[in-house]
């Protein structure tokens, strides 16, 4: 592993940010876009139904839903990027190696996310004196947890590209959104119909908001359901990462040459 | 003696059926080779012959199905990584991200090679002001004519010190003083520095010129390996071109009688003949009574070789 190939693929992401903004459009946009409709509606339903935290909840979990957001975003999109400027050859015909791209793209989730974060707490505390501060340190493990479900998510839509080709490219945006609903983002695990409960008990970041749901109404931290949703999470990002570097192959086996 | 930068043997790429039922396809069969050092060698055929399959496998974006590729003594499959910081490419037809300057493209493919700071700055000054190309350093890609866009991918090939590049017909899209220019730099690199050049391209004038040894791929396995002249003199029939003033029609017919292909060129038969066959023919035309005004003899070209190999079934 290479420190000066990973800044080359930082440079190479970094630098169509001075000029492009479909890339800023993601990165703050819509994320503010969001962050206004969501703010106004979540202060409608608390001033209509005198539930104070149901707006803290709501604007915690836009914030953690853009988490998830960009962190697969700059992986798949990366990857798609690569194949819609025909630089996939000339990438991988260098000396980087793949966990390089991997460790890259992860970091520059990171940095992204940090970004648009930044911006959109700023937004939150700012017009709607949330007090995001409220979860203290626990803020920490529920943004690690939803990196990781991010970069899970990113992988495995890379390596169905890769696998299928651009024909798929819907997947870095379908993806993430057919995870959205069995997250219990916005509305607790309860109200689901049982059966789709199974599902949503398989997915991570279920029990992330069903903490900070339960946090904001003034309970407890539930040691328990921590442990899954990082048990699963890590399970899950070793499957992807696994599946994408199994879809490499594969793609090299058929050629790197198809996508150009 | 030195050993080969680059030791391909017994290379084979099946790939699968497109379809469920169908027949994998041979793309390469059995092809074995090397790249001396400093050599520049030719990798010639027609379409479909192979030659970008053997170019993605020297790269590593394609895997072989059977066979080794050695570079510099090492396994390829093995040390990747390590063979690609000294081996590099440039093609026509592929490109580097749009939205990136020429210069940061060249920074980002620079840093990929560790080759940065005022080394990168005094090396892309020279590569870039050789081409040409200089004043369009802070251009976005999309906005340089395919010309420059391929001068660009020449700097960035021979920007990290490489010991081995692979060329894939780097003057296709070039005027022809370019293509000059391009061919000067190849080997003036090639002279400074020892580097190996594995070269294809549709221009057999330019493959004689700067070819040192050209090998010939056809259905994917080699036919031929050799110096460009020797290739081209391994064609025996030569194209004998006769300026009649009178008798064209007869010239035609007595050719044809004597079953070799002819055509007309305004007043000028143009006949292909082996060329030991030549005295013979013009005695007969003679007792013919059969003039002509001028005779030329074109010498087979490696030009003419291709065709001869790409119609032989």
């Amino acid at each position: 592993m290479k420190l000066h190939r990973i800044k080359a693929l930082f440079l190479r992401h970094l630098y169509p940010l001075r000029r492009d903004f479909d890339l800023l459009s993601d990165m703050l946009y819509w994320p503010l876009i969001d962050t206004l409709l969501w703010g106004i509606t979540s202060q409608w339903l608390a001033e209509t139904s005198g539930e104070a935290n149901v707006a803290l909840s709501i604007l915690m979990a836009l914030l953690m839903w853009n988490i998830i957001w960009r962190a697969q975003s700059e992986i798949s999109r990366n990857l798609i990027d690569e194949i819609w400027n025909n630089n996939l050859v000339n990438l991988f015909s260098t000396p980087l190696m793949v966990r390089e791209w991997l460790v890259s793209v992860m970091a520059l989730s990171v940095i992204k996310m940090t970004f648009t974060l930044t911006i959109i707490t700023t937004v939150i505390v700012g017009m709607w004196q949330a007090n995001l501060l409220f979860f203290g340190w626990w803020l920490l493990p529920f943004i690690a947890a939803m990196v990781t479900t991010g970069w899970w998510i990113g992988f495995i839509s890379a390596g169905i590209i890769l696998r299928f080709g651009p024909k798929m490219q819907t997947v870095v945006w379908t993806l993430p959104g057919a995870l959205l609903p069995f997250s219990a983002v916005f509305f607790p695990l309860e109200r689901f119909p049982e059966t789709l409960q199974i599902v949503s008990r398989m997915v991570p970041t279920t029990y992330i908001f069903e903490t900070m749901r339960a946090l904001a109404a003034g309970g407890a931290i539930n040691w328990q359901a921590l442990l899954f949703s990082f048990g699963f999470n890590f399970l899950y990002l070793a499957l992807a990462i696994w599946y994408f570097v199994r879809s490499m192959r594969y793609s090299v086996k058929l050629g790197l040459g198809r996508f150009n | 003696m030195k050993k080969s930068p680059l030791i391909v043997q017994h290379l084979t790429k099946v790939f699968p059926p497109e379809k469920k039922g169908g027949d994998p396809f041979t793309a390469i069969n059995d092809i074995s080779f090397e790249l001396k050092a400093g050599q520049i060698l030719g990798l010639l055929g027609p379409n479909g012959a192979g030659k970008s399959t053997t170019i993605s496998m020297l790269l590593g974006v394609l895997s072989p199905t059977k066979g080794s590729i050695q570079y510099f003594g090492q396994d390829f499959a093995k040390n990747k990584s390590g063979a690609l910081q000294h081996v590099t490419f440039a093609s026509t037809y592929i490109k580097m991200p749009w939205r990136l300057t020429v210069w940061e493209n060249l920074k980002v493919y620079g840093t990929l090679y560790d080759v940065q700071g005022k080394v990168f700055d005094q090396r892309m000054e020279r590569f870039l002001q050789f081409f040409g190309v200089w004043d369009q350093r802070h251009k976005t890609m999309n906005m340089l004519s395919a010309g420059q866009t391929t001068r660009i991918m020449l700097a960035k090939a021979f920007l990290p010190y490489p010991k081995i590049v692979l060329l894939d017909e780097p003057t296709a899209s070039l005027d022809p003083d370019i293509a000059h220019q391009v061919r000067k730099f190849v080997k003036m690199q090639r002279q400074e520095y020892g580097v190996s050049i594995l070269y294809t391209s549709h221009n057999m004038a330019e493959v004689t010129d700067v070819c040192d040894e050209v090998m010939f791929l056809k259905k994917g396995q080699i036919v031929a390996i050799d110096d460009p002249l020797s290739l081209a003199r391994s064609v025996k029939t030569t194209r004998m071109r006769l300026l009649v003033k009178d008798g064209l029609k007869r010239i035609v017919k007595f050719a044809k009688a004597q079953n070799l292909p002819v055509s007309i060129d305004d007043r000028e038969a143009i006949i292909k003949i082996d060329e030991q066959k030549i005295a013979q023919f013009l005695a007969k035309l003679a007792e013919e009574n059969i003039s002509y005004s001028q005779i030329a003899i074109d010498k087979p070209t490696l030009e003419d070789y291709f065709l001869q190999m790409s119609q032989e079934s």
